[in-house]
């Protein structure tokens, strides 16, 4: 952002030097030829009005010069300096965010941990009555998580990253899903090959996860996910055969809230598309023709 | 089984008390981190829950000075943040696992469960193979005297091959043994992680010190 700002100033400035410089020489080649008009018709004139022009040339490109360079410096500094209350400003306002995401999540934590430990001992009516208190709990920790993961522009920084085999993230969430599928009358069709990504393995079992909540609301028969690779990229797709998306809600689908109707707090695919973003990747909606449902595709580089 | 706890959030720390009573594990709490690391210090637990935030000493320090002194309790830390930076610092200071706050209690034990599986055989904390040394305490891997800048993967499967040097073992194996990974697809995330080593031993001056031993896999020589 520094060195745009500074190539920008860096270009009006050498326009309006040129533009300068041009109008010098051109006043000057005026000046020398009035001067020299009587013997501009001789060969001495000429050559000597080409020789005292080109001497003017080299004068002022080798004035110019410096000036660009100790512009180029002054302009990275001004940058800088104006730039700087805007950095500071973010850096308070993520700060904040991260605060507030953290004095919001400790009672929450607090009532989520002695829930949980209360209904060790409790009978089956006020159990139930506890887990309910612990479920809310967690699930608003959760959502505040995933707001303050929203806040932040997704970016590679924000990863823990290591090779990743998307095939074993696969596995592991397939394994996680499969009673749920069973449960909802689905079936969870897998097809996982080798594809090594350089990830955060955590938050790509989050995305995995979040893509998979979303098609066992939609689904109605079956779910099928799948992973591997080709030369360049890697995918995860995750494909359902429920009503698939309407044509309007295509655009806003990652934005965050969109979702609605079927319950789910809305996050779930714009921090899938976060992280697929903060993979230097993408999450996509993919039409497979003939079929219905929705067909969501990340993207995702391959570690060479 | 004793495990200790150190947190300062009085409910928090009675409810977690009640949920690994409940699991029939004896649990001694302390609530500030000078008192924590004392107990850590002087009685012997077969593991630690720490919180981060604490009064006195925070939880990286605590796993930090206690390793410094050679005490290698596992230790499950408990963070309210989930930043990358705090993860990686908390595995940095030498905690085994991390667990963020809020968590559901079956997480809670079944992460305590894995500590204690891997308390059981106890390992002395620095492998030596050669001019290879790698300290589980400190996390630290040197080569030759220079140190090795390791990711966390990395770092478990030089480990592994440190301390069972000379022995050759399969892809798959390393996958179950490194990895925890229980399939064994077309993938060679192994040979990834092999050559990203071999690299950085490269640097630090060791050539051919993870051999491809054709038909197997690999082993590291001493």
């Amino acid at each position: 952002m520094i060195a745009r700002l500074t190539a920008v100033y860096v270009a009006i400035f050498a326009a309006v030097l040129a533009g300068i410089s041009f109008y010098a020489y051109w006043l000057i080649g005026g000046q020398y030829r009035s001067l020299l008009a009587p013997a501009l018709d001789t060969p001495e004139g000429q050559s000597g009005y080409h020789g005292a022009m080109e001497h003017v040339l080299v004068t002022i490109v080798s004035a110019d010069v410096p000036v660009l360079i100790a512009v180029g410096l002054l302009a990275y500094v001004l940058a800088r300096a104006s730039l700087r209350p805007l950095f500071e400003a973010r850096e308070r306002e993520q700060q904040f965010a991260a605060d507030a995401a953290h004095e919001l999540r400790s009672p929450l934590a607090t009532i989520a941990t002695v829930a949980q430990a209360a209904r060790i001992e409790a009978d089956p009516q006020t159990r139930a009555h506890l887990d309910t208190i612990a479920r809310t709990a967690l699930d608003a920790s959760a959502l505040i998580g995933d707001l303050l993961t929203l806040a932040r522009e997704p970016r590679p920084g924000l990863l823990q990253r290591e090779p990743v085999d998307l095939a074993h993230v696969v596995t592991t969430c397939a394994r996680e899903f499969d009673a749920r599928a069973r449960a909802a009358d689905l079936e969870l069709r897998v097809a996982a090959s080798g594809a090594i990504v350089d990830g955060d393995e955590r938050r790509l079992r989050e995305l995995t996860r979040n893509l998979l909540e979303n098609a066992l609301r939609h689904a109605k028969k079956t779910i099928v996910l799948e992973c591997g690779g080709d030369a360049s990229a890697a995918y995860l797709r995750v494909r359902d055969d429920g009503d698939g998306i309407a044509p309007g809600l295509r655009e806003q689908l990652f934005q965050r809230f969109a979702g609605g109707d079927t319950g789910g707090h809305g996050l779930g695919l714009s921090i899938a598309h976060w992280i697929a973003s903060a993979h230097d990747g993408r999450l996509e909606l993919e039409s497979v023709a003939g079929a219905p449902g929705a067909c969501f595709v990340a993207k995702l580089p391959r570690l060479s | 089984m004793r495990i200790l706890l150190i947190e300062d959030n009085l409910p928090i720390a009675n409810a977690v008390r009640a949920m690994l009573e409940a699991r029939k594990f004896a649990v001694d709490v302390a609530t500030d981190g000078v008192a924590g690391l004392d107990y850590l210090m002087r009685e012997t637990y077969d593991a630690a829950v720490v919180d981060v935030v604490l009064p006195g000493k925070t939880g990286f320090e605590i796993v930090r000075e206690a390793r410094a002194e050679a005490i290698h309790t596992p230790v499950l830390m408990l963070t309210a943040r989930d930043a990358v930076e705090d993860r990686v610092r908390g595995l940095d200071a030498g905690a085994d696992d991390y667990l963020i706050k809020p968590f559901v209690e079956e997480e809670l034990i079944a992460r305590v469960n894995a500590l204690l599986r891997r308390g059981d055989k106890p390992v002395s904390s620095v492998a030596t193979a050669g001019k290879l040394t790698v300290d589980t305490g400190s996390r630290e891997a040197r080569y030759d005297g220079l140190s090795l800048d390791l990711g966390t993967t990395e770092f478990r499967l030089l480990e592994f091959l440190a301390r069972n040097a000379n022995i050759a073992f399969s892809r798959s194996q390393l996958l179950a043994r490194v990895w925890d990974y229980d399939f064994d697809g077309s993938s060679n995330i192994v040979d990834v992680y092999v050559s990203q080593l071999r690299r950085k031993l490269r640097v630090a001056g060791g050539r051919d010190v993870i051999e491809t031993v054709w038909g197997v896999g690999y082993k590291l020589t001493a």
